[in-house]
């Protein structure tokens, strides 16, 4: 019925969408920008405390801040996005019903925004890291095809997650919820290696773990950068697989649901 | 298709409805977990085929529920028909709902950029409409500023000027022509009009009767999802006041027939100037109410009073007159006779009126017969004429 969107309509509205939505956060905000470092700063500072004066394990992990700010910043990306698009038809209900755009751009800008922060906030811990002698390798131009991987699997589940949020307000609360769960059973606040059996002292766990949807990007993340080694293959099999699933499965049920969406908006 | 050419084949579209019985505290904390809602499969639009050609300019009317909007809804491309197929060619604008995609924290200029990659053009095609667009909108002066410190006027104002600023093959319209003061309203109403000339196709939802007679040659009546009448503006407005006044009028001005009925009307018919039946009328032209009156006197009665008036559909009394106070003859007959009144109204709002018909005689005070609410009849807006008139042509052989 409308007119065919082109690729180049495509990008350029999402472009426009990702500039708004930059815009809109930083207006009248002092700080700006900088939220979205301090906010996995701050989570640093507490979960170092944590874990080197209660808990106690952190002492094993050297430079044990570096180390959490290192899977921090890509967490935050994924849990601001899903957040972010699980409302992202809802509170756009109007707009969508009074003119026609490719839907599945509002989930996908929300991911490209966070996107944008993820980027600059790299390049701000490579620096952080290089201050405190971890030097990058060779292996930090994987840098690239692991962000793309991980940019489809937050996109194919925001996806999901917008469209559940429509007919069930419920999987705003539950998201919460899940986020909290997926954060510890995360390599995260430790690493799935040697060290990491010593912190979980399951062997078997730590191989349930690897199939953590996340996890492979984590620990791509942790060889990159803070060791500055190839990632394990494992890693990029679990990130490969899970992003190209998510993402299929987010545009199959997204294209399904829409016209009915619509509707119930 | 040519491009403004629309079709829609065997549209069905169904809506679900949620129904909710849960009143009391006690009800919503039982349905908490086993939710009682019921679901409705609601039939908004009901097997409808439209096919409108490019360049015209159609309006659609019927009740609320009617089917309107979801009709537009469809040609936007914002609703997939359950079944059936709709199609279009060309750009369409449409005004569903102005502003709408406006960031309150946004400028002006911000805003139209976004929009405008919203409605798909490029940044120089935008960059190139947005000081016409402040311009029509009467907005220069604040396109720096965010538009939550617009007020809504304002805000309605830069979202009509955006929306039609794109000259789309398509224009769809939905009661948004209630834009800003009565200054800006009339230049909206412009804009359209110069749509309508350029040959671009229109497409309108209203309730204001006024509006669709102005602005379109076709009229399609909905009514419950289907398609009651589509035709000529006169035929389907008239089909359309007759069935909402069968409804409306028992609820303010209801039809009322009382008298001796020693004289009565035995028919009624309402005439244009051509002598064809009519109930609607444009402005300006004559009201012929052509009766058969009927007596059950054995004897000539004379001195009969016949008198009209025209009420609002709400019962009040507009204008009312007759043979006596116009000073022409009175009534004087046997059996039967035939009577008409023509009408002529110079100054008449368009819209809907109801005329009552009675026959008195004052000095006997004798009621015949009224017949008070009785009929309707719609005003209509007469067509705008060829804006070229030929005065004179003259053809030389030397």
């Amino acid at each position: 019925m409308p007119a065919r969107w082109s690729a180049g309509r495509l990008i350029l509205l999402m472009e426009s969408l990702v500039a708004k939505d930059l815009k809109v956060r930083y207006k009248r905000s002092i700080l700006g920008f900088a939220w979205f470092l301090l906010k996995p700063l701050f989570s640093m500072v507490v979960y170092y405390f944590v874990f080197t004066r209660i808990l106690r394990f952190g002492g094993a992990i050297p430079h044990f801040s570096l180390f959490l700010l290192t899977g921090l910043l890509p967490w935050n990306f994924f849990s601001s996005s899903l957040s972010a698009t699980t409302s992202s038809l809802l509170d756009n209900h109007r707009l969508i019903r009074s003119i026609y755009f490719p839907r599945m751009a509002l989930p996908a800008a929300e991911v490209a925004a966070n996107l944008v922060h993820l980027l600059l906030a790299l390049l701000v811990l490579e620096v952080l890291l290089i201050a405190f002698g971890h030097y990058p390798g060779l292996s930090i131009i994987l840098i690239l095809p692991a962000l793309i991987l991980l940019t489809m699997m937050t996109v194919g589940i925001g996806m999901i997650l917008s469209i559940g949020n429509v007919f069930y307000r419920d999987v705003r609360q539950f998201i919460e919820i899940l986020l909290l769960a997926w954060f510890y059973a995360s390599p995260i606040i430790y690493p799935l290696d040697s060290i990491g059996v010593d912190i979980i002292q399951s062997q078997r766990l730590l191989h349930i773990l690897k199939f953590n949807p996340i996890s492979g990007f984590m620990e791509i993340m942790h060889s990159i950068f803070y060791l500055g080694t190839w990632p394990p293959l494992w890693c990029w099999i679990s990130l490969g697989s899970w992003s190209i699933l998510f993402l299929l499965a987010g545009m199959a049920i997204f294209r399904k649901a829409e016209p009915v969406v619509v509707k119930e908006l | 298709m040519k491009p403004g050419g629309i079709r829609m084949k065997n549209v069905t579209l169904y809506y679900r409805l949620y129904h909710d019985r849960a009143v009391t505290l006690r009800e919503t904390m039982l349905n908490l977990f086993n939710r009682k809602t019921r679901i409705e499969n609601f039939k908004a639009l009901d097997d409808m085929s439209i096919d409108i050609e490019a360049g015209e300019s159609v309006a659609v009317i019927g009740s609320n529920g009617a089917g309107k909007s979801t009709t537009l809804k469809i040609l936007a491309g914002i609703y997939r028909p359950t079944s059936g197929i709709a199609n279009s060619a060309g750009r369409i604008a449409s005004l569903l709902d102005l502003g709408v995609g406006f960031h309150p924290d946004l400028t002006g200029e911000e805003n139209l950029m976004l929009n405008g990659a919203l409605l798909g053009l490029n940044r120089n095609e935008m960059k190139k409409l947005v000081p016409e667009i402040a311009d029509f909108a009467q907005l220069e002066r604040f396109m720096d500023t965010p538009v939550k410190y617009y007020s809504n006027g304002m805000f309605m104002r830069l979202g009509f000027s955006l929306a039609t600023a794109v000259d789309p093959d398509i224009l769809l319209i939905d009661e948004v022509l209630a834009v800003g003061d009565a200054g800006f309203q009339n230049r909206c109403y412009e804009r359209i009009w110069d749509f309508r000339e350029k040959g671009r196709t229109i497409i309108f939802v209203s309730h204001d009767l006024e509006a669709v007679s102005k602005l379109s040659r076709r009229v399609i009546w909905l009514h419950e999802g289907r398609v009651k009448m589509d035709g000529d503006v006169e035929d389907v407005l008239s089909g359309y006041l007759q069935n909402v006044q069968k409804k409306h009028i028992s609820t303010t001005a209801t039809p009322k027939e009382w008298g001796t009925r020693e004289i009565w009307f035995d028919s009624v018919i309402l005439r244009n100037a051509d002598g064809a039946p009519a109930s609607a009328f444009r402005r300006g032209e004559r009201i012929v109410v052509d009766t058969v009156i009927k007596s059950r006197l054995s004897s000539v009665v004379g001195n009969v009073v016949f008198g009209f008036s025209i009420h609002r559909t709400d019962g009040e009394t507009i204008i009312g007159s007759n043979n006596l106070e116009m000073n022409q003859p009175l009534l004087s007959f046997r059996g039967s006779v035939n009577s008409r009144i023509e009408i002529d109204l110079s100054i008449a709002e368009p819209g809907t009126y109801l005329l009552g018909l009675a026959l008195t005689d004052p000095a006997a005070n004798m009621n015949y017969h009224w017949q008070e609410f009785f009929y309707p009849i719609s005003l209509i807006e007469e067509r705008k004429d060829p804006p070229l008139k030929l005065s004179e042509a003259v053809w030389i052989q030397e």
